[in-house]
């Protein structure tokens, strides 16, 4: 009985939690699934004539242990095309909201009953009469109870000027809390729980963002309707405490893991730059532009990063040529590119597993600025990461499959709703089992 | 040791935790909070008040608030012994209660409810044994559910997930994955804030008591000024 209580007490430690948040790009508030995913939930956009038609939840298989591995299991159509974008978990990982940006729908799907077949329990279209105004629900970012939503744009004038809307997980609006008039643009947002303290980017309106890209590239006045700002708030009062000048319109945002790291990357897309949001010694921020992302004459359009878990890499995709370059951010001032590998005609989101061991691509970034002709690839490809080298595993052509245009991912995991923590066989090895992070 | 002693050990273990865990984790977060009243707390969600047991085995309600009372309600379960999960909701809940003792203008306002999620285990006696251990000084409830089907209910209105571990062949291993949650409700039954263990401050919890009682009071002219 003595080694079985050890063996319990053991088991206790190891489920404490080990550092801030799920698969590194999560909401530091969700449980972690630290192991070996058994699915890719791929938000995938309708393209007319291709299958139904309609934007879709895609579940792809992503465990090698299993039957499904690398191929389609589950496809959820929500019924029309809403420009589905983003979303995320609630904090207890149960269901999964995305968001649409053209008509501001959201849809929740239920992930706990049956991780391999999300099924749609509740569609949400008062976004904008609820909020008051606001539309593009872009970031879903779990907050205790509740669900963090950033906007793009507003019902107005369809422009930037944007705001933070709140809902609890049971679906009822909570608040609106408009961004500030000196820098009204909205993207991302993320949560440092550690240092109460919360950042948002900024990108741009409806106009913009739902123009095809040649017509608005070709817009000078247009073209002046980006963010450049990115804000520091108090997250717990919801208050901003520092605006910086970031040109070029920031996009996504990671906060480092570790503890004592304290700061964060964003890019800009239009000025193809790392950022690097340092905390000072008084407690207050900087922005700092910490280095290029290919050459920023030729616009890659850098779109999407993922941080590692160690703080060790950044993976940043660049839309216009397909390309991932992989920054060692291990001294984060001073980024290094440590490789540059070309994953397709146009790639747009990257996600690591926690682990590190594998990522993801996806290829398209909005329905009306993805690529045209043989260049409109639509993919999801998965590689293996050794820390110098992606080496392709699978890939699905989701063309070819009449799915659409994939565009964000989230992980699943079947073990994580069973209850099931004890050693699973696995592809990666027997520690990477999937693991609650606030069990016990 | 056979299996009842272990079972007995458990929570003693716990609690040895809870104490490690109290003086390592100092209640001093890295920032320093909005002060009571500067920012808002709009209602989430309306819980119902539900009867569970006290540690006399008496039904009780698990809020019954007065007009002007908020209430602080957290989770927990006695064989947790991640650190940074039930002994810190239980470390910092003792925290704001000396706190409140120190206050008692403001510990009128405020009811501290410990909820057990593990029905099967924390009985009303072992409640009774725990709130014993942690010598309440204020307005501190120390509840139990029944049954499970009496607890399911309450913890769905909560928001509140519970799951019991399997081990590789099903077999449970007497443990439960679940978030660490704390609710601040106030006498309406709308919950105003909710922590995650991150934000398991007794100085937040405070200043987000005194924000909502505020709040209330403003809305209420008859109810004293807190300090």
């Amino acid at each position: 009985m003595e080694k079985r209580l050890v063996l319990l007490v053991s088991l206790l430690f190891c489920l404490a939690r080990p550092t801030l948040a799920d698969e590194p790009c999560q909401s530091p508030y969700l449980p972690k699934v630290t192991g070996q995913e058994d699915f890719v939930y791929v938000f995938t956009l309708g393209v007319e004539g291709m299958g139904d038609g309609s934007d879709k939840l895609v579940t792809v298989g992503a465990n090698p242990s299993r039957p499904d591995y690398g191929k389609v299991v589950s496809s959820v159509s929500v019924g029309g095309r809403h420009e589905v974008h983003h979303g995320g978990f609630t904090d207890d990982r149960r269901e999964l909201w995305m968001g649409g940006l053209d008509d501001s729908a959201i849809f929740v799907f239920d992930i706990a009953t049956d991780p391999a077949q999300p099924k749609l329990v509740k569609t949400i279209t008062t976004f904008t009469k609820d909020s008051g105004g606001v539309v593009g629900p872009h970031t879903f970012y779990a907050i205790p109870g509740r669900m963090l939503i950033s906007g793009l744009s507003n019902a107005q004038d369809n422009g930037g000027k944007t705001a933070l809307v709140e809902y609890s997980n049971q679906g009822k609006f909570v608040r609106t809390i408009w961004l500030p008039e000196a820098a009204p643009y909205g993207y991302d947002v993320r949560v440092s729980a550690n240092l109460n303290r919360m950042l948002t980017s900024s990108f741009a309106g409806r106009a913009n963002y739902m123009r095809k890209l040649p017509d608005l590239m070709g817009d000078a006045e247009a073209m002046k309707h980006f963010g450049n700002t990115m804000i520091v708030w108090d997250f717990h009062a919801r208050k901003p405490l520092q605006t910086f000048a970031v040109p070029g319109a920031p996009l996504e945002i990671r906060w480092a893991l570790a503890p004592q790291h304290y700061y964060a990357f964003s890019s800009s897309a239009l000025t193809s730059k790392l950022w690097g949001i340092f905390r000072k010694d008084d407690g207050t921020f900087e922005a700092l532009e910490i280095a290029p992302i290919g050459d920023p004459s030729k616009v890659p359009l850098p779109v999407d990063i993922s941080l590692s878990t160690d703080d060790h890499f950044l993976f940043v995709d660049s839309f216009m040529d397909g390309t991932v370059r992989v920054f060692d951010v291990s001294q984060p001032r001073a980024p290094v590119v440590v490789l540059e590998q070309k994953i397709g005609s146009q790639v747009n989101m990257v996600s690591q597993s926690w682990d590190g061991r594998r990522v993801y691509f996806t290829s398209s970034l909005l329905s009306n600025w993805d690529k045209t002709g043989a260049d409109d690839e639509q993919f999801l490809k998965a590689f293996k990461w050794d820390g110098k080298t992606l080496t392709p595993s699978f890939a699905i052509d989701f063309k070819a499959a009449k799915l659409g245009r994939p565009h964000q991912m989230n992980f699943g995991s079947i073990d994580f709703y069973r209850g099931r923590v004890a050693a699973r066989p696995s592809a990666a090895g027997p520690e990477d089992v999937p693991r609650a992070s606030e069990g016990g | 040791m056979g299996p009842r002693t272990a079972r007995r050990l458990l929570p003693l273990l716990t609690l040895g935790l809870l104490c490690a865990f109290s003086v390592a984790h100092a209640d001093a977060p890295l920032f320093t909070p909005p002060a009571p009243g500067t920012y808002e707390l709009p209602p989430i969600q309306h819980v119902a008040d539900y009867e569970l047991l006290d540690p006399h085995g008496a039904r009780v309600r698990l809020l019954g608030l007065a007009p002007g009372q908020v209430a602080l309600v957290s989770f927990v379960y006695q064989r947790c012994s991640d650190g940074s999960a039930c002994p810190a909701a239980l470390a910092t809940w003792k925290r704001v209660d000396e706190a409140l003792a120190a206050r008692p203008a403001l510990a009128r306002h405020v009811r501290l409810v410990t909820v057990s999620f593990d029905p099967e285990n924390d009985t009303p006696e072992r409640m009774a044994e725990l709130a014993r251990h942690l010598r309440p000084r204020s307005d501190w409830r120390f509840l139990t559910a029944p049954s499970q089907a009496e607890l399911r209910p309450v913890l769905a209105d909560y928001g509140q997930d519970v799951l019991p571990l399997v081990g590789a062949g099903g077999e449970r291993l007497g443990l439960l994955q679940h978030l660490t949650k704390a609710f601040l409700v106030d006498e309406r039954g709308d919950v105003r804030a909710i922590y995650g263990s991150s934000f398991l401050s007794a100085q937040i919890l405070l200043n987000d008591a005194q924000t909502v009682l505020a709040a209330e009071s403003a809305a209420r002219p008859r109810t004293a000024a807190l300090r």
